[in-house]
């Protein structure tokens, strides 16, 4: 049941990044030259979006959080740097 | 309906309702599974379940038992599913270009910059994602996994993992690019 879940949210998922232009080498690769900003657009919507809804329904107690990503400063960064090299490299 | 189905043959929504839908989808993860969205991390599941039938012993470690457990996890099956999302979200406003002529590179601004070569863009993109893979790795999540799903929980890597991202994107960009800019 949690992979036919899984399969579903993903769909979506593909679906809304494909609608976003996100799967295009210019999108990535002109968000780091500020020429097209629907690459932050995208991601900051998701992300208030989501935020106002996890918290007003783990306030509403329907939700408990997953475990959370585990913050450790430099290998974070360090993973950031190198992953924003990839990204404006391969526009992925 | 018709409105419906015009929107949805559209090739680029605006990034607000696409990202208003992605928001959506990341609710409902924790939701109904009590999961995050990720991505990179399937890899790293797949990978181990590969080294494992090949070499045992080099993958028998911490990493591959407990951190990124080998197998077909949730996350795998969500990334079959983007799959095909995505081709469905190309089907849906005939920009698939599957079989077409220029299937493997069809980007104009990447012909410009790097050249005409198909065979070029398949090497960068090979090393390339090796690089992010494991940047991915060390900084515990990609931009889905860690960015947008660490993002919406708040949590502080998240948003350490996306100044680092942007710093060197940008940085990338001046030196591909240079007068270009």
């Amino acid at each position: 049941m949690n992979y036919v879940i899984a399969a579903f949210l993903g769909l979506f998922f593909g679906f809304s990044l494909n609608k976003a232009g996100l799967t295009k080498y210019n999108k990535i690769a002109n968000q780091f030259r500020f020429t097209d900003m629907a690459v932050l657009k995208f991601m900051m919507t998701a992300l208030v979006v989501a935020m106002i809804g996890l918290y007003g329904l783990r306030g509403l107690g329907l939700v408990t959080f997953p475990t959370v990503p585990a913050t450790y400063i430099v290998g974070n960064l360090i993973g950031g740097l190198l992953f924003g090299v990839g990204m404006a490299l391969t526009g992925y | 309906m018709n409105w419906l189905k015009n929107q949805i043959s559209k090739e680029v929504w605006s990034p607000y309702v696409a990202g208003i839908l992605l928001g959506i989808v990341g609710i409902l993860a924790v939701v109904l599974s009590n999961s995050l969205l990720g991505a990179s991390g399937a890899f790293e599941n797949l990978a181990g379940l590969i080294g494992k039938a090949i070499a045992p012993l080099a993958f028998n470690n911490m990493y591959f038992n407990f951190v990124m457990p080998a197998g077909i996890t949730w996350g795998v099956i969500l990334l079959v599913g983007v799959f095909f999302g995505g081709m469905l979200g190309a089907a849906t406003s005939k920009s698939l270009k599957w079989g077409k002529k220029d299937a493997s590179n069809s980007d104009k601004q990447w012909k410009r910059i790097f050249g005409p070569q198909t065979w070029k863009r398949w090497v960068l993109g090979f090393f390339g994602a090796i690089l992010l893979e494991y940047a991915a790795g060390i900084a515990g999540g990609c931009t889905s996994g860690l960015a947008i799903s660490g993002g919406m929980l708040l949590v502080p890597a998240a948003f350490l993992f996306i100044a680092g991202m942007f710093a060197s994107g940008i940085l990338t960009a001046l030196i591909i690019y240079r007068k270009r800019y």
